[in-house]
């Protein structure tokens, strides 16, 4: 699973999910970043990224995500993550991501939650 | 100055004051990365000079280029390569016109044409601080004049400077939470990876680990494989298919003998065998590999593509274990950057690798042992099921043969091996004394002596083996019977699982024995005179299952021999635990041992012979260890 790249977009009417797979880094957080821009400039301010089938970031990775978190935030927007696995959580707290973004364990309470 | 042109500079200049003052709370705003707020800088000062194009360049070291990472209009652009000497030419001066640019910066303006073609660029001003050059802003056609007023030039430098602070301060940042991020990723694997006890599992997981720690793109762990003295890959990210040479059990795993490996170390000139598996890896990354392992130390190397590792930029770190001794190397490949620049790994990486690869090892191997213990507990279990089918097969006691005494005996020793005896009455008339000897030891032995016993059992009862009159063809019936067993078990099992057989047909009406041979120990009889003979010694016969039947005939047909016994006779059945039991002075015990006890006792009941050899067996092991089980099994005409 890994190896394999791959970003899934769902809109509704007030938020986006954005669903990633494999290793986030900077090929993968490149692609999430001009997903996550592109929903922004469409009016998306309140998002989900759905990080279940990307067991793997590097610091890259990271610094895309905390990117997105100020994008959203000059937007006066909303970023939660769900799907995270207990080190990614403990990471994400670590690096006052969870600071700015919420942390839930499924999409259903990420999105009840924006 | 005109009174509307005298008012329209104080206003503007008002209007870059208050341009200014957003400036500075963007600065301090807390969106400390450059990539997002990097168009407010660019706005801002676009609105304060009113200049309707331009754009922000920054500059990545490491790669010596620049990006365009705001423009307006909005662009897509290629990065820029720059040389040392443009950046330092482009510290030395405030700004450069593209109309004429010193010569020093023409070939530079030149790789920038696309860019200069989108804005209409007339403005370069480099972003610096100090000696530190960090980008550059772009500024287009000015709106409604030629040119910058004086006091338009010293706004765009002030300008410049704080975009060049925010750039700096975002780098910083952005190293902070780098080194941040190893740092926790660093302290968080140890217990995590300490935590699984599945080797394989522990693999996955320090390979990931040290990917992400090191922003790789690539790695690999390989581990010394003790008995094959090969290095073998235990996981590599991206997972590579192994090649598989179409042969059987190939577990299509990545491996190099490491005498090729140790062949490669550097400096060593000793040409590489280009083994079919190895012959995928490129020579650097033998060395590396050789490297690390021979001095245990860390080792780089550029390697090409589509080698063992995916990656081009290779550095490789030891496994250690809690004795220091080296386990295996871990390999990291294609450090990126930003922008996904594969970058060289520093001497830094190599340090944080190092101190990563020390909690590996000491993870790697608690996996390892772990999985020792359970599966010596599991063969353990297997050893205790197997040890109860095997003592179930062994007969309990033996049936009474007119005119005959027969006794047998079975010990156990040191791991369940795959001895049998058995003492058959046939369904006509008639007596088959079976005994055999497996190979292998645990369920697997004891599993194909059940197989052996159910086959021999059912050739018997079927008629197969039924007693006639003539001779030949009794001889015929135990070939025949011998084929099916061995067809039987060369079905059953593998190459490596067979067993050595020895069937005697005993009619005591005639007192006649018939004996087939497959491999076994030549049984010894001992005649009522004490002369001695080992039965079936020169007749050819290969052990059951070790070939097809087709192939029988071309190494070694089963053939049978006839004996008749007189009054007092012994024949003296064996496996090879009794001639080969060794004594403390690690001699083997051996046939002429056997012979002299034997002949010693021959006057006595076949359980008391059956006995003394016992007896004379142990008596010679003493104190020493045995690994193989002992069976006899004695018949004696009374």
């Amino acid at each position: 699973m890994l190896n394999k790249f791959d970003i899934q977009i769902r809109t509704e009417q007030e938020h986006a999910v954005i669903e990633t797979a494999g290793y986030l880094n900077d090929a993968l957080g490149e692609q999430l970043s001009e997903k996550a821009r592109g929903l922004i400039q469409d009016g998306y301010t309140q998002l989900v990224i759905n990080l279940e089938k990307t067991t793997l970031i590097n610091s890259i990775g990271i610094s895309i995500l905390i990117e997105i978190i100020e994008a959203l935030d000059e937007r006066e927007g909303t970023l939660n993550f769900c799907g995270l696995s207990a080190t990614q959580e403990r990471t994400f707290r670590m690096m006052a991501i969870a600071k700015y973004a919420g942390i839930f364990p499924d999409e259903e309470a990420a999105i009840a939650n924006l | 100055m005109n009174p509307n042109a005298a008012e329209e500079t104080i206003q503007r200049l008002i209007f870059s004051l208050s341009e200014l003052e957003q400036l500075g709370k963007t600065l301090i705003s807390g969106h400390s990365n450059f990539n997002v707020s990097s168009k407010t800088y660019l706005r801002i000062t676009l609105g304060t000079l009113q200049v309707t194009r331009g754009a922000i360049l920054r500059f990545h070291p490491t790669g010596n280029h620049l990006t365009v990472v705001t423009s307006t209009p909005d662009g897509v652009f290629s990065p820029i390569p720059i040389e040392p000497d443009e950046v330092a030419s482009l510290l030395q001066l405030p700004s450069i016109e593209s109309a004429c640019p010193p010569a020093s910066l023409e070939a530079f303006l030149k790789r920038g044409a696309q860019l200069e073609r989108s804005i209409d660029t007339r403005l370069w001003i480099p972003l610096k601080i100090q000696d530190e050059f960090l980008g550059i802003i772009t500024l287009g056609e000015l709106f409604g004049r030629a040119e910058l007023e004086t006091w338009e030039k010293e706004l765009l430098t002030t300008l410049a400077h704080q975009i060049s602070i925010a750039i700096a301060y975002s780098q910083m940042v952005e190293g902070i939470q780098g080194e941040k991020f190893r740092l926790f990723m660093l302290a968080e694997s140890a217990p995590q990876i300490c935590q699984l006890l599945e080797p394989e599992a522990a693999a996955e997981q320090v390979v990931h680990q040290a990917v992400s720690l090191l922003d790789a793109n690539a790695g690999g762990l390989m581990l010394i494989h003790p008995q094959r003295h090969e290095l073998e890959m235990h996981y590599a990210f991206p997972e590579i298919e192994a090649p598989n040479n179409g042969e059987p059990g190939d577990d299509k795993t990545f491996a190099i003998p490491l005498p090729e490996v140790e062949a490669s170390t550097p400096g060593n000139t000793a040409p590489v065998a280009n083994t079919p598996q190895s012959g995928v890896i490129a020579d650097p990354v033998l060395e590396m590999l050789a490297g690390v392992v021979k001095e245990g130390k860390t080792f780089h190397c550029v390697a090409a593509a589509n080698t063992l590792f995916s990656g081009t930029h290779l550095m490789a770190v030891p496994i250690q274990g809690r004795n220091n001794d080296i386990l295996g190397v871990l390999v990291v490949g294609d450090k990126e950057e930003r922008g996904g620049r594969i970058t060289a790994f520093t001497d830094e990486d190599a340090i944080l690798l190092d101190s990563f690869a020390k909690q590996a090892g000491v993870a790697i191997e608690n996996a390892h042992l772990h999985q020792e213990a359970l599966e010596a507990r599991q063969l353990q279990a297997e050893m205790e099921e197997a040890q109860k089918i095997q003592v179930n097969l062994i007969p309990d006691r033996l049936p009474d043969i007119p005119g005959y005494e027969v006794a047998g005996h079975y010990e156990p020793r040191g791991a369940v091996g795959g001895d049998y005896f058995d003492c058959i009455e046939l369904p006509t008339d008639g007596w088959g004394l079976a005994i055999a000897d497996v190979s292998g030891k645990g369920m697997q032995a004891a599993l194909l002596m059940a197989t052996l016993r159910a086959g021999l059992l059912s050739e018997l009862s079927s008629g197969n083996a039924r007693v006639e009159s003539e001779p030949r063809n009794i001889k015929k019936e135990l070939i025949d019977m011998a084929l099916t067993l061995n067809s039987l078990l060369h079905v059953s099992g593998t190459e490596e699982k067979y067993a050595t057989f020895f069937y005697s047909h005993l009619n005591p009406e005639t007192d006649m024995l018939t004996t087939l041979n497959a491999g076994h120990n030549p049984p010894l009889i001992v005649r009522s005179d004490g002369s001695c003979a080992w039965l079936g010694e020169d007749i050819g016969g290969l052990p059951l299952g070790m070939f097809p039947n087709d192939m029988v005939p071309l190494i070694a047909e089963y053939e049978t021999e006839q004996v008749k016994l007189a009054s007092g006779d012994v024949v003296v059945f064996y496996t090879d635990g009794v001639t080969e039991t060794v004594n403390v002075d690690d001699e083997y015990y051996e046939e002429e041992r056997l012979e002299q006890v034997a002949k010693a006792c021959r006057d006595t009941e076949a359980s008391d012979i059956c006995k003394g050899v016992y007896d004379a067996v142990m008596a010679f092991q003493g104190e020493a260890d045995q690994f193989d089980d002992l069976t006899l099994l004695v018949l004696r005409k009374k």
